[in-house]
């Protein structure tokens, strides 16, 4: 298993939207590639890094969901003519959201955005799917709305290795963008599995599993709970985050970037309990 | 009656629409005097040669200087006590956005007019403008300025299986009230993704078709709060905040709202409230 480690900045031309972490998983008879990368020249980049270390057919490329740091490399693999591997509600999600990625990732990197174009998934991932590299088998499992509403997990039994893509930040604040409270039921869930070590999709390459978790199930029940106790008292959408996890700003990089957004989406839903 | 307000305002909002998709190409940062030209020509589309004063202190915005999240932005109008009772309509018209008359609010007698908020998107750093017209015909306009951009266009949607699921239902909160005469505060969520039609499906290369709110009528035991005719710059699950006062606040009564959306689909809810306590 090969992880490239994103940088924690937002996508520039200098670093060609490789934020997140990506990687390739190999087996005896075939590769997996785990998000191609944010761009068409990440994704060539990492293509390059497998041809490096193997010459066995790119069979699966997985797309853990829809956000373009992690998935717009895709075309990069099209000659390899792979399963291009998604949740079953990741085609809705480019449908709604795809143009609008592209266009901002051409005005982020310029030239350096050539080539990069909306992934077309064609698998699709309701509950669970095996998928076997030869003496190598992945179960990819599909989630309920949390980080996004299209998340997909891989968990390498050869390993013992959880690779949670955006499920799980380490440092880098986490960013909800599907539903506060399902995320925090899904951890619940993704801590009993018996991992070894986990793959976050920003922070360091391998972490120990679960414990890498708590800073995140700590940020999210903070949120829920500061959130909850903005609206009983009335405070208004736009001035709740700042009464909302205030304790948090020293633990995570990007802070003042994200928080505010993640309280706004967190007020929109919970308004609604 | 003829032309109601509603079809009013809807004629204005298809010509604007139309005027700038026509002008909206290749901008630069516009100059103060480029705005201003900008809200003279929009002012005379809704409001034809009447005269549009000054508010001073009689209207006021309250919007954040800077959104952080460009399709959420919480707008009140607020209209000074002193000119309050005569205010028969409010319009929120945001400069710089594709179709720019957001809302246009027809006010009925039980309606608190100093302050009604929402949340709208917003496209390019723009000029808000709200104006308030009085029973006699005259209007007051008062501006602020705003930095946000890409509301309109912005992706919607986090979790679609439940904005599906959820469509059109409606949440009220009902505010406690300090005294039995006080104004009832409320708070109605509508559950609908007001979708802008600026949305590109990338499988069929077409625009996600619009799909708005497009009046709101809130009623009191039958008698008017307010009407709404609105429009694509409302927020996903739009969010209306205001007061009114019963004619009778001993009485219990019930609180009506109902929508017509854009796929000319009804929704409507009521909600109980009960009479107010009476003092010892």
């Amino acid at each position: 298993m090969f992880v490239h480690n994103g940088v924690h900045e937002e996508a520039s031309a200098e670093n060609e939207d490789a934020i997140a972490n990506i990687g390739f998983i190999v087996g005896a008879a075939s590769v997996a590639v785990i998000d191609p990368g944010g761009s068409f020249e990440e994704g060539r980049a990492l293509r390059a890094a497998i041809r490096s270390r193997t010459d066995l057919p790119i069979r699966y490329v997985v797309l853990t969901h829809v956000h373009p740091d992690h998935i717009l490399g895709a075309a990069a693999f099209r000659d390899d003519h792979p399963d291009f591997i998604g949740h079953s509600k990741l085609p809705g999600a480019l449908a709604q959201r795809g143009e609008y990625y592209l266009r901002r990732l051409e005005d982020a990197l310029g030239v350096a955005a050539i080539g990069t174009e909306i992934p077309k998934p064609t698998k699709l991932v309701s509950d669970r799917l095996e998928l076997d590299l030869g003496g190598r088998r992945l179960i990819l499992r599909a989630h309920g709305p949390a980080h996004t509403d299209n998340d997909l997990t891989v968990f390498d039994e050869k390993t013992r290795t959880f690779w949670l893509a955006d499920l799980l930040f380490v440092d880098r604040i986490p960013v909800i963008d599907g539903s506060l409270v399902g995320w925090l039921k899904e951890l619940q869930e993704l801590v009993q599995v018996p991992a070894d070590r986990a793959v976050p999709g920003h922070g360091p390459p391998s972490v120990p599993w679960p414990r890498a978790a708590e800073p995140e199930r700590q940020y999210l029940d903070s949120v829920a709970h500061d959130t909850r106790a903005a609206i009983k008292a009335g405070i208004g959408i736009a001035d709740a985050y700042r009464h909302v996890a205030q304790s948090e700003r020293g633990h995570w990089l990007l802070f003042d970037d994200y928080h505010q957004r993640n309280v706004t989406a967190s007020y929109k839903e919970l308004e609604w309990e | 009656m003829g032309v109601t307000p509603s079809m009013f305002a809807r004629a204005i909002f298809s010509s604007l629409l139309l005027l700038m998709m026509i002008g909206g190409s290749g901008r630069a940062e516009p100059s103060e005097a480029e705005r201003a030209a900008r809200w003279s020509d929009l002012r005379h589309a809704i409001f034809g040669n009447r005269v549009v004063e000054d508010a001073g202190e009689l209207v006021a915005i309250d919007a954040p200087a800077r959104a952080e999240d460009a399709a959420i932005v919480p707008v009140a109008i607020r209209v000074a006590e002193r000119l309050g009772r005569d205010v028969r309509g409010l319009y929120l018209v945001i400069d710089d956005n594709p179709s720019p008359l957001a809302a246009h609010f027809v006010l009925g007698p039980l309606v608190d007019t100093r302050e009604i908020a929402t949340r709208v998107r917003i496209d390019d750093y723009t000029y808000l403008h709200a104006v308030a017209e009085t029973g006699d015909g005259r209007l007051y306009a008062a501006s602020q300025f705003i930095k946000a951009a890409g509301g309109c266009s912005a992706p919607a949607g986090k979790d679609q299986a439940l904005a599906l699921e959820r469509l059109g239902k409606m949440k009220l909160t009902v505010g406690e009230r300090p005294t039995p005469d006080a104004p009832i505060k409320v708070k109605l969520l509508v559950s609908h993704p007001n979708n802008s039609g600026l949305q590109m499906d990338q499988a069929t290369r077409n625009y996600i078709p619009a799909d708005f709110m497009q009046t709101l009528e809130v009623t009191y035991n039958g008698q008017s709060v307010f009407q709404l005719a609105s429009d694509i710059a409302i927020s996903e699950d739009p969010s209306f905040e205001f007061s009114f006062r019963p004619a009778d606040p001993a009485v219990a009564g019930v609180i009506t709202a109902e929508i017509l959306d854009s796929s000319q689909r009804r929704f409507s809810q009521s909600w109980p409230i009960p009479a107010a306590a009476q003092q010892m």
